[in-house]
């Protein structure tokens, strides 16, 4: 984690509460804050709204090149060292699309992992987080500078908080 | 021989001109050194070239027959034999035994210096020669002349005459020419019958019906290259005929199994049925009866078919049929194989000899030489000999060549008898059950060591010359017996010779002489030496029955005992008398009948075993009165409800790690008398219980039928070319889908852009085998062991099907079953060598792949072992390294020194876990090709490539060549109407087309 | 979203307790715990001396019988590919389907897989005849530019099992990452290092579910295809071939089917001892044993009919080499293995049909063991009795293994245990994050009503 902006942690115990905090805040305009929940909540991502995730792209292109990479592979390896078997001919695609498939499954695999990985990290902010929050809380942190700590700490618990903690 | 094989036999000869002239030359005078200077390469000897090999000629003295060989010579070693395409006795043919004489020189049980028995302690300890000499030089000086006898095995050439002149040197008898299977009885019969104390040769090309009377002329009897060449000639289908062969014995042996016809009489009945026919014939005047037939018409009076019918066990109608079918035609019958030697067997002889007479084939398929090799001794010569040395008569035996204790039956008790004889030589080149029990072994050269010579046959005169040097410190006896003479003073005159090569010379002298050749004589010795020896017609004699022809052979025909079933001994085809059972090809070679390895069986007929609640693998414990030997049952419905069969060969005490304590010998159930011909009685009367023990036979077959799928396929003379277009095959293929292969197969073709596809100036090898001449005799797997470099795997692996034979024999069972009439059925089975391999496409690293001519070719070294290949293989023809096979420090090892110098440098030696196969010689195929390229030729002569299996055939029934080339023999025999594919209904398109074997059979 | 369990029946846990009841299982192993790892470990070790005794001597020590070339090695090969299938089965396409009820039992599934994939993966290799050139099967760049077959059915078998291999392993690593991260916080000493570097900084940032949910989602409907795939290439070695009793269109369906059944009987057999071990009743409950049945039926009701196609087939066709083949598999030397398969996977499973057989689980303990025995004697029959018997009666020939081959056997079942045992000790066995995910988060509205 890089340097932790100062701001303000709020943790939840009703998935509501936390919903409600984070409509207000969006409607209060603000955006960069950060949302932890232990498990993905439909209700929390409505609340926040993002677009769907750019993930698929990669598992996409990562099947489309396992599939070229399939045949490529095959029939350029079967006629650099062309040899007769069975009276069958050198490049025989009917058996390579096992290959090319086996292939369009491992390149589909691999690049959505690397996507996840990517993107993850494109997206990542910087900010406090509590242990309970892969437990059994929702979390929210508000990175705010410390003059306008007092309107974001109300706005959170008006939401309904269990705690507020502001960091520093 | 093929006319296709001439250019290629050209060749070869000039390379033996050209060698064996040098070669001799350097073996002249001290053989010894001479082939060392081969060694070095520094200066290399001008008939030594690294890598080609150099062919010498020579003699196989495996058995009598005498085949010419020629002898494969890479870097000063032996490294296989094949036949002499110019002798005249096996014409470039040769036996698995013959095959397997290499695995003598090379054995790794050889005697491989001079050994003497201490007194006190009763073992053998080395000795150098001189000591041995001087020593029984001194031993010999004590010994009375009279009572020196010599035991030789059957020498009818030079070095019998030396022995004889040497014993006479010493005041002594003759020597006693021992040999097991030598032909008594017919021999007794020539004498009753013709008056002539010879046995008569047979032509087998002129006779078209030939009857057998248990005579084995395919496996031991008489020449049986020879005769099984001539045999094929007339029998195997050519120009829309064929000969007959009908086969009379109450067991059906290798020999039978190529019969038209079996007829089985009662044991010991055979003469009745040959003589019924004599009866018919000479009653109804079928033949152009000879002027003297009065002789033995009063006497073939008492055999009429109706009144023997009951005795001999066979339909009088069969016998009348038989005996027209006999008269009609140019016919011969034989009898005298010693596996049919029961004590009336002169009986039959006779019969037979009669048979012939009256029929008027005496001078036309059964001839009579002018001056005949010497024949052997007779059984009651060695049996006279055995009560000699019993009455304390014999102060020193001599032993050369053979190995009585082990070839006479037990009862005989040759082995004490020896222990009354004071001083024993042996001369074996192996440890046998002789030789272990004498004072000194002075080992002779094998025969492919030694100079000698051999006469087969009047007018052949077989020449034999070291191809090699010796490979232990071995000494020819011949060298032997002349400086044991020369140490008497005065040193005998006709023994004078330096050594037997000059005292061969002089006698090939005399053989000069006697062809009234004028030239020098090294012009005449080094042309004999090229050539294998020098031969001629043999003028043959008008013979006429002699006074005792007409008295009744039959008045006494062996019968079973009562309570007892009648056990037949007959030789083994693989082991001959014994002598092959050191050799690890012949002991892994399946049984041509059997199909069984390494061990000893006896055979029963299924319902034989049924009655007595015996299954295959029963040890059976069978016990005459002349003793007991237990042996495991084999069920064979080749044999009468009424007889067991045990083979010989086996069950030598010693011999070597391949042979001793190997099996039974059944010699040990056989009366030691001599039987009323003087000769050895190879039936008796057994009885048969059950050991309790069970074992698996160590055999290479799965199951004996073919299940309707038409493997071998056979099809009736009169039906030729008339017979629907599968025949047997198990799944007709429908025209339409004929025709749609066709197209895919062309598809295929054109696909490809490869290889085999190629359609330009490629050849397509191919093989064809010709069911109608094939007789199973198995020489073509041994020819494989030797030219590939198979392992053997011994008994405990076979029992795992695990055997390496790249070529076996299948041979399957027909009919038998109450009614139907039996026969058996043989198809050498190779690789197919597919177009559409169904093993080359599950390869995962392309070690089977197919080569631009046409062979499934297979990359040992890349090969990974999935065996994939071999489970896709429908042939089943792959096989799998299971073990390191050519690791020295391995268990499996399969050459142990000095076995591995036999291994062809051509061929690699497989390594653990991979696969190998049969790729037609592709060794031999590239050679010839090299050769051609050399020469400038743009493309090889048919029949200019010969695979191993091919060259040895002795049936000629293999055929290799290319299939592209429309013209090429192997082309013309694929296009034969009864050519087919095994299997063929899997597309395969395999390049190897059988040819369905025709059967003579008599119209219904 | 569906409950783990019926309204009436649930004592539903917090999102605390269960991260607690399943954080209990990890951890703080029993004495039994480390004699039954010693116990495996040490069949694992005769296993491997097996193996190195083969290697040393050559195959022969088997007792391969040829034509039988391929047998208990290449059995257990597909046994064990068999059981990876349900695995991903359970997770991938259960979880494409919504089916709650796959939550609380698809990470053992999942772990299973992996193992069972390690296990089967060894097969190949050993029973090459020179095994220690298995890498020639794979298409790497070498200097004499030699390359592998593509057309062999074997080279779609290392391509189809590595990736199986490979992307399962990668599936259930994604699975595990947020609950490795709920693990974290409690965990202490080397397992909190452990879950710190496993959890890969995990936080369950909205951005992190975001991009998480839609890549579980993708490698999901990846590896649903891929499970067919898989278990069809290997059904090809066979149906590829000419050999009679192999050479058959219905392989594929039929080996997946049979691929699914012996899984999830595997999945029971693994699960039955577990929940009770772990305490974890609560959460794998009668239902998924019951669910789990449910799929054991059908599969094995597909089984069972292709057993009767196949030999219908051999009839029908017409083949006399086909029609032998069979005959010879039911009545033939091997006819003790085709009865035991046909009663295991044939019979039995028919007895599921009565929801009280389904709803017991010892019952359904017994049963899932037969159903794995019968599939192995399956594969076994197929193998070995076609082998025995093809076209030439000559060279027909018959097989029976030897102590190699079942030490190795041994050794492969050691092996997988050793896998699932250090797994299950130290990863939750049951998924922490998706059986919270079934249940509703707390609202306050219940709170005040």
């Amino acid at each position: 984690m890089s340097a932790q902006p100062e701001g303000i942690l709020a943790s939840y115990r009703f998935v509501d509460a936390a919903a409600d905090a984070i409509r207000t805040l969006k409607a209060e305009g603000y955006r960069n804050f950060t949302v932890y929940t232990p498990v993905p909540n439909v209700e929390i991502q409505h609340a926040i709204g993002h677009r769907v995730s750019p993930v698929r792209l990669w598992t996409l292109l990562g099947g489309l090149t396992g599939c070229a990479t399939g045949f490529a592979m095959t029939l350029w390896m079967s006629f650099d060292w062309p040899i007769v078997v069975g009276g069958k001919p050198i490049g025989s695609i009917v058996p390579y699309i096992v290959i090319a498939f086996e292939l369009t499954i491992l390149f589909g695999a691999l690049a959505t992992l690397i996507g996840l990985v990517f993107h993850i990290r494109r997206t990542r902010q910087p900010g406090a987080y509590d242990g309970r929050f892969t437990d059994d809380r929702i979390g929210i942190f508000v990175p705010c500078p410390s003059d306008r700590r007092q309107a974001v700490e109300t706005l959170l618990r008006t939401a309904g908080a269990e705690e507020v903690r502001v960091e520093a | 021989m093929a006319e296709g094989s001439n250019g290629m036999d050209r060749r070869r000869f000039l390379t033996v001109l050209g060698v064996t002239g040098g070669g001799a030359a350097v073996l002249s005078g001290c053989s010894k050194d001479g082939v060392e200077k081969l060694i070095p390469y520094l200066v290399p000897p001008d008939n030594q070239v690294p890598g080609i090999a150099t062919w010498y000629a020579t003699t196989c003295r495996e058995c009598p027959a005498g085949c010419g060989i020629h002898a494969r010579v890479r870097e000063g070693r032996a490294v296989k034999v094949e036949g002499n395409p110019a002798h005249p006795v096996n014409s470039g043919r040769l036996c698995a035994r013959g095959q397997a004489s290499t695995q003598g020189l090379y054995n790794p049980d050889r005697v491989r210096q001079p050994m003497a028995r201490s007194a006190s302690t009763g073992e053998f300890s080395p000795i150098s020669w001189d000591d041995a000499i001087a020593q029984i030089t001194a031993r010999l000086g004590a010994v009375n002349g009279g009572r020196l006898r010599f035991v030789t095995g059957h020498e009818p050439g030079t070095f019998g005459r030396l022995v004889t002149e040497w014993l006479r040197a010493y005041g002594a008898g003759g020597p006693v020419a021992f040999e097991p299977l030598a032909c008594d009885a017919l021999r007794h019969a020539c004498r009753t019958v013709f008056g002539l104390d010879q046995l008569p040769r047979y032509d087998l090309t002129v006779a078209r019906y030939v009857l057998s009377f248990g005579a084995d002329f395919l496996e031991t009897f008489g020449s049986p290259v020879g005769q099984m060449r001539d045999f094929a000639a007339s029998h195997g289908f050519h120009d829309g005929g064929m000969s007959r062969y009908v086969h009379v014995e109450p067991r059906m042996s290798m020999t039978g199994m190529s019969a038209d016809e079996w007829v089985a009489p009662r044991p010991g009945a055979d003469a009745l049925v040959a003589l019924a026919l004599a009866h018919v014939i000479v009653r109804d005047r079928l033949a152009s009866l000879p002027a003297d037939v009065g002789r033995v018409r009063g006497m073939l009076d008492a055999y009429a078919p109706d009144t023997v019918t009951e005795r001999a066990g066979v339909p009088a109608a069969t016998l009348e049929r038989l005996a027209r079918e006999f008269a009609a035609v140019p016919s011969v019958a034989l009898a005298g194989g010693i596996g049919a030697q029961h004590d009336a067997a002169n009986a039959t002889a006779r019969a037979v000899c009669v048979l012939n007479y009256v029929t008027g084939n005496v001078g036309r398929t059964v001839l009579f030489d002018r001056d005949p090799p010497a024949p052997p001794a007779t059984y009651a010569e060695t049996a006279a000999l055995v009560q000699e040395m019993r009455s304390g008569a014999v102060g020193a035996l001599f032993v050369h060549g053979a190995d009585p204790v082990y070839a006479t039956p037990a009862a005989l008790a040759f082995s004490e008898a020896l222990g009354q004889v004071p001083f024993k030589v042996s001369f074996a080149r192996f440890m046998d059950d002789t030789a272990a029990q004498c004072d000194f072994i002075l080992p002779d050269h094998d025969p492919l060591e030694q100079w000698n010579d051999s006469i087969p046959r009047a007018g052949v005169r077989s020449l034999q010359q070291p191809v090699m040097r010796p490979v232990f410190d071995t000494r020819q006896t011949g060298d032997v017996l002349l400086a044991l003479a020369q140490k008497r003073t005065p040193v005998p005159q006709r023994l004078t010779a330096g050594s037997y090569k000059e005292y061969l010379q002089q006698v090939w002298q005399g053989v000069q002489r006697d062809l009234g050749d004028r030239r020098p004589f090294d012009t005449f010795w080094m042309e004999a030496l090229q050539r294998g020896g020098v031969w001629g017609q043999a003028p043959s004699r008008t013979v006429s029955l002699a006074r005792g022809a007409g008295e009744a052979p039959a008045a006494d025909l062996w019968t079973v005992e009562d309570g007892k079933i009648a056990l037949i001994a007959y030789p083994s085809s693989v082991l001959y008398d014994g002598r092959g059972a050191n050799r690890p090809w012949l002991q892994e070679l399946p049984d041509p009948v059997t199909k069984v390895t390494w061990s000893t069986w006896v055979e029963l007929h299924p319902e034989t075993a049924a009655e007595r609640g015996i299954s295959e693998g029963d040890v059976l414990e069978i016990a005459s009165g002349a003793g007991v030997v237990r042996v495991p049952a084999y069920l064979y419905p080749g044999m009468r409800r009424d007889v067991v069969a045990v083979p010989m060969g086996q069950g030598h005490v010693a011999f070597g790690r391949y042979a001793a304590g190997r099996g039974a010998n059944v010699l040990g159930l056989l009366n030691g008398d001599p039987t009323g011909f003087g000769g050895l009685g190879t039936y008796a009367s057994v009885t048969l219980t059950q050991s309790g023990v069970h074992e698996v036979l160590p055999k290479t077959e799965g199951v004996p039928r073919q299940l309707g799928r038409g493997i071998a396929q056979a099809v009736p003379l009169a039906e030729v070319g008339h017979e629907t277009e599968h025949g047997e095959h198990a799944v007709p293929v429908p025209e339409r889908i004929e025709g749609v292969l066709d197209q895919w197969q062309e598809r295929q073709d054109e696909e490809t852009e490869y290889g085999n596809y190629d359609k330009e100036n490629l050849q397509r090898w191919g093989l064809a085998v010709d069911l109608s001449r094939c007789t199973g005799c198995s020489a073509c797997v041994t020819a494989c062991y030797a030219e590939n470099n198979l392992a053997t795997v011994g008994p405990e692996q076979v029992r795992h099907g695990r055997e390496m034979s790249w070529m076996r024999v299948e041979r399957y069972y027909q009919g038998g079953a109450a009614g139907e009439p039996f026969e058996a059925r043989v198809l050498p089975m190779m690789c197919q060598q597919c177009s559409s391999a169904p093993c080359e496409p599950v390869c995962p690293v392309f070690a089977a792949y197919h080569t631009p001519d046409g062979l499934n070719g297979q990359v040992y070294n890349r090969c990974v072992g999935t065996r994939y290949c071999s489970n896709n293989c429908p042939y089943k023809v792959r096989y799998f390294n299971y073990f390191d096979y050519q690791a020295k420090a391995d268990p499996a090892f399969a050459w142990p020194d000095p076995l591995q110098w036999l291994l062809n440098p051509d061929v690699v030696v497989r390594s653990k876990g991979v696969m190998e196969k049969c790729t037609f010689c592709v060794q031999r195929i590239r050679d010839r090709q090299h050769q051609a390229r050399l020469q400038k030729r743009e493309k090889l002569e048919d029949g200019e490539i010969l695979t191993a299996c091919q060259q040895t055939c002795p049936a000629d029934a293999i055929v290799f060549g290319d299939l592209r080339d429309p013209e090429s023999r192997v082309s013309r025999l694929a296009r034969d109407q009864r050519g087919y594919h095994v299997l063929g209904d899997l597309n395969t398109r395999p390049a190897v087309t059988y040819l369905k074997k025709v059967r003579n059979l008599v119209e219904a | 979203m569906a409950t783990i369990a019926r309204e009436d029946q649930l004592t539903r846990p917090t999102y605390h307790e269960v991260t607690r009841d399943i954080a209990a299982s990890i951890g703080n192993p029993s004495r039994s715990y480390y004699v039954l790892l010693g116990f495996v470990l040490l069949v694992l070790a005769v296993g491997v001396g097996a193996l190195l005794y083969q290697v040393r001597y050559g195959l022969g020590v088997a007792g391969y019988h040829p034509p039988v070339m391929w047998a208990v090695y290449i059995t257990n090969f597909v046994f064990w590919v068999g059981i990876a299938h349900s695995g991903t089965l359970i997770s991938a396409i259960l979880y494409l389907f919504r089916s709650a009820w796959r939550t609380a039992v698809y990470r053992t599934a999942e772990a299973m897989t992996v193992f069972a994939v390690m296990t089967a993966g060894l097969f190949p290799i050993v029973h090459l005849g020179r095994l220690w050139y298995a890498y020639w099967l794979f298409p790497y760049p070498n200097q004499r530019q030699l390359w592998v077959n593509f057309k062999s059915p074997l080279l779609w078998d290392v391509f189809a099992v590595s990736t199986y291999f490979t992307v399962s392993t990668l599936f259930l690593i994604t699975g595990l990452v947020p609950d490795v991260a709920a693990l974290r916080e409690q965990a202490v000493g080397w397992r909190r290092k452990l879950y710190e570097i496993t959890s890969l900084g995990w936080r369950g940032t909205d951005q992190q579910w975001r991009h998480y949910t839609r890549a579980y989602l993708y490698l999901a409907a990846l590896a649903t295809p891929l499970v067919l795939s898989v278990h069809s290439v290997v059904s090809w070695d066979f149906a590829m071939s000419i050999v009679p009793g192999w050479h058959a269109t219905i392989f594929a369906p039929y080996f997946v089917a049979g691929a699914i059944y012996s899984g999830v009987a595997m999945v029971v057999t693994l699960l039955v001892p577990l929940r009770k071990v772990f305490r974890v009743e609560q959460y794998i409950t009668v239902e998924h044993f019951e669910n789990l049945a449910k799929l054991l039926l059908l599969t094995g009701m597909i089984v069972t009919y292709s057993y009767g196609v196949e030999y219908f087939m051999a009839w029908y066709g017409g083949s006399p080499y086909e029609r032998a083949s069979f005959w010879n598999r039911a009545f033939g030397s091997y006819w003790w293995g085709s009865w035991t398969m046909i009663l295991c996977n044939g019979v039995l499973p028919f007895f599921l049909f009565f929801r009280k057989i389904r709803r017991s689980i010892p019952a359904m303990f017994v049963l899932s063991l037969f159903v794995n025995l019968g599939m192995w004697f399956e594969r076994f029959v197929i193998i070995v009795s076609s082998l025995s018997h093809e076209y030439e009666p000559y060279a027909m020939g018959h097989y029976t293994p030897t102590w190699v081959e079942w030490s190795i056997l041994a050794g492969s079942f050691a092996w997988f245990f050793m896998w699932f045992l250090l797994f299950a000790k130290n990863f939750p066995t049951v998924s922490i994050t998706e059986v919270k995910e079934i249940m509703p988060m707390p609202r306050k509205e219940r709170q005040h009503s």
